[in-house]
């Protein structure tokens, strides 16, 4: 999944020609929408309705399927998320060794709850159920960035690091 | 590119780049630039080479020497004394825990010497973005072999003939699932690979994926010829970008080489692969809705049969196998069926992947031969419990699996026993939890998870672990009741026989693995309101007094103390716990090993604050006493449990009168405990002061013997409280123990504290390893001899307090671990004892290691005093003769065993409650439940006082030849100090009860 | 990649590469690389034995460096660790040296004398 958030920002028009592009590229291929979702998610943040009815158009699949699909995936997001997304991980290992600690401690720096963004679109904050880097528990994730073995005391140096 | 002379492999795993290894590989790339070796030096990126926790690691080859922790301020040093003058960089060595020894070579750290590489024999070894590595380890001539010379048929018997089974967890024969597809008609067939790793704890399909992508992926066009499939999916969690990104770069570089598409190998056979990412949803590790998924629907499970090998994919015949088990594929081809079986038990062939994480030194990716006891990966790959914390259980198998306690550390690790004991191998999750961890919240954990990951098509599965989320949950929350374990039993019962996949079919078994084994936690839980771990936040107040056994409000005393208010602090003491100087004394403090505050820095020094405020006068802090009922009680023994209990009945208003067989009162704390630990004049002050609060002591009276419990009863005694301890010594029946030379450890020390004479000549022996042991050589050193202490296991077992431990070493007492005595002869007025070596076998129900003995290695020693210190057991005397009355109590050592003092007040204060609820019915609440709220102004934002923990003042070892007190009472300054120390973990509880 | 041949010669030409990460190997080159080694030439003698190795088509000899070995006016010194043989240390060993040696010793297993400095620990 390429960054687009360097670049400069293209217009809905360039980001729906590049969806549509996509499309006709795999249109060949068997049951992708799920990867047509991945690759509109990628592209706009997040899957609004416009978005999905795009893609219920161009794939010829009706929208109350694209919708089953898009709620039934926790991955996919009906709203837009912050610059950068906390992930705590809530996996058997990050348990045993205080990841709700730090779920607390993050809730409470942040002012926000699990699911929610902050007002200034900072920072969104989520769980997963098992990040795999177990042996570093406990971890959160700050975009694709793995912090492991993490505590309480060091979030702030490290939350700070994103602006 | 042939002259380079040295392979730098940095790991290149998840673990370690979130470790910084990018940085790493930059800053040796720099310095191997400015030294101008770069042509003779290679730094190759691999995958996960399995410790995670050491990362960023390296192996140097070709001497194979293993760096840990590495940063990038390192790679100068390196580079110039390693790679130029070829001097090792000591400082970057592994250390082994406990022994902190250092260990240089990859081939001698035990993590790396117990395990056997299959499924990841070229994770950490090779460059996973170069498919030439690859090659050069084999790479695709199974592929090449298969194709040129075997049938499809010869395949799948290779395979079958290997024992694989898979290795997602359910563990199905791999051959047989391929030969069922191949059976199967249809032009089109499907190749799948689940790579939808989603069992919290388990990440070694990740870890392929990324350090080994082109192994999974030869596997699946061996398969796909097997089978005869022309088309593979790999289907991957979407929380794996760096696999993900991997995997697509290899698919890449083997179509770039011919190695997938059309024609492979010139001989016909064409493969394509495709990459499906998931997108977060758990279920989709259950291979139905794994598939529904890559056909672009919502992920729900559907009824088998039929079968995927018969409609699977788009309805077509496919095999379905997760990473793990693809990465073996390559190698039984290669070497053989045989190979392969050689390896691993009867049932279960082979090796597997486990990911050890949790409470647990070594943590990372292990792989071994499967049958391997559960104890041996924890304790000599994986290191042990880091802290000196104490193992409880395992968790195997994720939130399908369920929890192996400490008692079955010998179970063989396959498929089969760990079901008997109601887990599974499942993916190979293996999460080592200590006590610190409660169970019955990680089935409150796991029910949480299933419920959210619940696809909701199937009602049992739905709205049944709802239901039992709930009653975990106000489980956890106190609000439990016992009748909710019978409704969870059968709720899970009828949850397995009718969910319609395995999510739903597994979901309760981490419940009925923690109800199995863990009972009494639930229990305790429910009746008591009380978690042991300290981990259910409604349920503690704070975890020292949680953990105490007396449950001392020891955040309020810290907080009088910090003020200097001492009589207070003293107060709040004496309503739980009447001994605050013996236990400001003699306390293993179990509350320090819980202190919060050795997040920070290091625990509070509870005890010595403790010992400080016992300074203060007595009588004008007691608790008032409650109105006086005239009821007589009377308790034997007045040791801690017995004076306690009076305590407690006397501030009820009962009229208590302790009988003691011996001249003075105080049992163990007067008799047993030396008084260079606990001087007499200590337990005499606080005896003393019990009796102006109203306890009468009778010493030199044996019930039983002077005069008995029916006489007792004659004499309107109503109630009895027996605490008579436990003073017989338990004796090894071996030759020649009776001896005037050998004597039981509680023996000794009781003759010693009585002031009687005892000769230990020149050289003593002390036998054990537990308090007593201890006791009994610091108190022989200190007449005059020279003393061994002899125990059978290692260091690590003792039970005696590590402190006590250390000065028993300084005073210059010397320990022999392993080694045991055999047998005991007199000789010339010596006493020639033989011992005999052992060494450490399986594990036994406590979870350590048994001590035999090692065959012929016996020796003698001609020594003076032989002191045998194994063990006590209760001393009942004649009291239970005529039976057990209703109106008949224990508590104490009698009841526990061999307990500490703290332990033995606790005792005291539930038999309180029970010999009230006996005599009057019980009352609401006991004044010794009762957390008063705390009047210190503390503010919770406030940054905590940053001094370090205060040390404990000790004598001079020259000092320490009479019996005078080792350690002293801290003064005013330094105690409000320490007190001050403490974070005030209750604050926000009360702050909740308003 | 049109056939196995074509896979299998892949295979030999890499595999060399992977064999020192085997932590297996008969033959140890060390090479002595402090200030005065390097000062008299030591890493040119080493670029020697790096090449020969590769043009051989031995796959067991490895080579490894050392620091000073108390002897500068030796230097460049090498010492050399045959599997079941007590090691061999020479001295002086240019590049012309190190070729004799290698060809004589290394591949043949007979001692060179001109430059040999000691045997043994």
């Amino acid at each position: 999944m390429e960054c687009l958030c360097k670049e400069k920002e293209l217009t809905d028009e360039q980001k729906y020609d590049q969806l549509k592009e996509f499309i006709d590229e795999n249109r060949d291929k068997k049951g992708y929408l799920i990867p047509v979702l991945h690759k509109a998610q990628t592209i706009f943040g997040y899957l609004s309705s416009e978005t999905r009815s795009f893609v219920a158009r161009e794939m010829d699949i009706a929208i109350s399927i694209v919708v089953g699909v898009v709620t039934f995936y926790s991955y996919f997001k009906l709203f837009p998320a912050g610059r950068h997304t906390i992930t705590v991980c809530l996996g058997t290992a990050c348990y045993v060794r205080g990841a709700k600690k730090i779920l607390e401690a993050l809730e409470k720096k942040l002012g926000i709850k699990i699911g929610e963004t902050t007002e200034d679109r900072r920072f969104s904050l989520g769980a997963q159920r098992c990040l795999g880097a177990c042996g570093l528990a406990p971890v959160i994730m700050i975009g694709k960035d793995i912090h492991g073995r993490m505590s309480a005391q060091k979030l702030d140096a490290i939350v700070e690091q994103y602006k | 590119m042939y002259n380079l002379r040295t392979h730098i492999l940095l790991c290149y795993g998840g673990a370690c780049i979130s470790s910084g290894a990018e940085s790493v590989k930059e800053a040796m790339d720099k310095a191997i630039n400015e030294a101008g070796i770069q042509n003779e030096v290679d730094v190759i990126t691999t995958g996960c080479m399995g410790t995670c926790e050491l990362g960023p690691i390296m192996i140097v080859y070709p001497d194979g020497v293993f760096y840990q922790k590495v940063k990038p301020e390192d790679a100068e040093e390196i580079v110039q004394e390693h790679l130029l003058k070829g001097r090792v960089v000591k400082r970057l060595f592994y250390k082994k825990p406990k022994t902190e020894e250092m260990v240089g070579m990859f081939n001698d750290i035990d993590f790396f010497k117990l395990q056997k590489k299959t499924a990841l024999r070229n994770c950490g070894i090779i460059n996973p973005l170069d498919i030439e590595e690859y090659i050069a380890s084999d790479g695709y001539m199974a592929l090449g072999k298969a194709l040129t010379e075997m049938t499809p048929c010869k395949v799948i018997e290779e395979i079958k003939g290997s024992g694989l089974r898979g290795r997602g967890g359910a563990g199905f024969p791999t051959g047989l699932k391929w030969e069922l597809t191949a059976a199967s008609g249809g032009k089109q067939k499907y190749v799948v690979c689940n790579a939808d790793e989603g069992d919290p704890g388990a990440f070694m399909d990740r870890s392929i994926l990324e350090g080994d992508p082109h192994s999974v992926m030869e596997a699946m066009m061996i398969c796909g010829y097997a089978i005869g499939a022309d088309q593979g999916y790999v289907y991957v969690r979407a929380e794996y970008p760096l696999a993900v990104e991997r995997l697509s770069l290899a698919i890449e570089q083997a179509k770039k080489n011919e190695l997938l598409g059309e024609n492979i190998f010139g001989t016909g056979f064409n493969f394509d692969i495709e990459i499906r990412m998931g997108a977060g949803a758990f279920v989709c590790g259950e291979e139905t809705a794994l598939m529904r998924s890559i056909e672009g629907m919502r992920g729900e499970p559907r009824p088998k049969p039929p079968f995927p090998a018969q409609k699977g994919l788009f309805d077509c015949p496919t095999v379905l196998n997760n990473v793990e088990t693809f990465a073996n594929i390559s190698y039984i081809i290669l070497h053989g069926a045989d190979d392969f079986a050689s390896v691993g038990t009867e049932k279960s062939r082979g090796t597997k992947v486990f990911a050890l994480a949790g409470d647990i030194n070594n943590t990372g990716l292990i792989e071994i031969p499967i049958g391997m006891p559960l104890g041996t990966i924890i304790y000599d790959i994986g290191g042990g419990i880091p802290n000196n914390k104490k193992l409880k259980a395992v968790q195997i198998g994720g939130p399908s699996g369920g929890c192996i306690p400490v008692q079955h550390l010998n179970v063989p690790v396959d498929y089969e026993s760990l079901q008997e004991l109601g887990a599974i191998m499942g993916s190979g999750g293996l999460i080592v939890m200590d006590d610190d961890t409660c169970m019955v919240d990680l089935a409150r954990y796991f029910m949480e998870f299933i419920q959210e990951e619940s696809c909701g098509k199937c009602t049992p599965c739905r709205q049944g672990t709802r239901i039992m989320l709930d009653i975990l949950t106000d489980i956890c929350n106190g609000k439990g009741r016992m009748d909710d374990l019978d409704i969870l039993e059968e709720l899970s019962f009828q949850i397995k026989q009718t969910s319609l996949c395995g999510l739903g079919q597994t979901a309760p078994n981490p419940i009925i693995a923690t109800l199995k084994y863990f009972r009494e936690e639930y229990i305790e839980h429910i009746r008591d309101k009380k978690c042991r771990a300290g981990v259910c936040s409604k349920l503690v107040y704070a975890p020292c007094s949680n953990v105490c056994p007396a449950s001392v409000n020891v955040p309020a005393y810290l907080a009088y103390t910090k003020e200097g208010n001492l009589k207070q602090a003293l107060k709040v003491h004496l309503k739980t716990n009447p001994f605050p100087a013996v236990c400001g004394r003699v306390c293993p403090h179990q509350c320090e090993a819980k202190c919060r505050r050795n997040d920070i820095d290091s625990a509070v020094s509870i005890r010595s604050v403790k010992r400080f405020i016992a300074e203060e006068d007595y009588p004008e802090c007691f608790p008032e006493k409650q109105n006086p009922n005239g009821i007589k009680i009377a308790v034997i023994g007045s040791g801690p449990s017995g004076l306690s209990n009076a305590y407690f009945l006397t501030m009820l208003g009962y009229d208590v009168t302790v009988f003691e067989s011996e001249p003075k009162a105080g049992g163990m704390l007067t008799y047993a405990i030396p008084s260079y630990r606990l001087p007499n004049n200590i337990v005499e002050k606080e005896i003393q002061a019990l009796c102006e609060y109203g306890v009468k002591i009778r010493t030199n009276t044996n019930v039983g013997r002077d005069i008995s419990i029916d006489e007792l009863r004659e004499k309107e005694f109503k109630a009895f409280y027996i605490a008579s301890g436990a003073w017989d010594s338990i004796m090894p029946s071996i030759e020649g123990i009776d001896n005037e030379k050998v004597m039981a450890g509680l023996d000794f020390l009781y003759k010693v504290n009585n002031e009687e004479k005892v000769s230990v000549g020149k050289e003593v022996v002390v036998i054990g390893g537990g308090n007593t042991a201890i006791d009994a050589a610091r108190t022989a050193k200190r007449l005059g001899a020279d003393v061994t202490i002899v125990y059978r296991r290692t260091r690590e077992e003792m039970p005696a307090e590590i402190e006590e431990i250390k000065e028993a070493e300084n005073e210059g007492i010397k320990i022999q671990l392993l080694q045991n005595i055999k047998s005991v002869k007199s000789i010339n007025n010596k006493l020639e004892v033989e011992f005999v070596k052992m060494r450490l076998s399986e594990f036994d129900k406590s979870g350590r290691r048994k001590p035999v003995e090692i065959e012929a290695s016996s020796f003698a020693k001609k020594i003076d005093l032989l002191i045998l210190a194994i063990g006590q057991k209760p001393s009942l005397g004649t009291l239970f003769d005529k039976g057990l009355k209703k109106d008949m109590f224990a508590g104490g050592d009698v009841k526990t065993g061999p307990s500490t003092v703290v332990e033995a007040i606790g005792e005291a204060q539930r038999a309180a409650e029970a010999i009230d609820k006996y005599l009057t019915g019980g009352r609401e609440e006991y004044p010794w439940n009762i957390m008063d709220p705390i009047e210190v102004d503390f503010d919770p934002e406030e940054e905590p006082v940053s001094h370090n923990r205060a040390k404990n003042i000790l004598i001079p070892l020259k000092e320490r030849k009479s019996f005078t007190e080792v350690e002293k009472t801290w003064n005013r300054e330094t105690a409000c100090k320490e007190a001050d120390r403490c974070l005030r973990c209750e604050y926000k509880k009360e702050e909740e009860d308003i | 990649m049109k056939n196995l041949e074509e896979l299998r010669q892949i295979r030999y030409k890499v595999k060399k590469n992977l064999q020192m990460r085997s932590g297996k190997h008969k033959v140890r080159i060390v090479v002595c690389m402090a200030t005065c080694g390097i000062a008299a030439g030591a890493r040119q003698t080493m670029n020697t034995l790096s090449d020969l190795i590769g043009k051989s088509d031995r796959d067991d000899v490895v080579i490894t460096t050392s620091g000073c070995a108390g002897f500068c006016e030796q230097e460049p010194m090498i010492q050399i660790y045959i599997e079941d043989k007590e090691p061999v240390a020479y001295g002086k060993v240019d590049s012309k040296a190190a070729e004799e040696i290698f060809k004589k010793h290394i591949l043949n297993g007979r001692i060179v004398e001109r430059y040999l400095f000691s045997k043994g620990k």
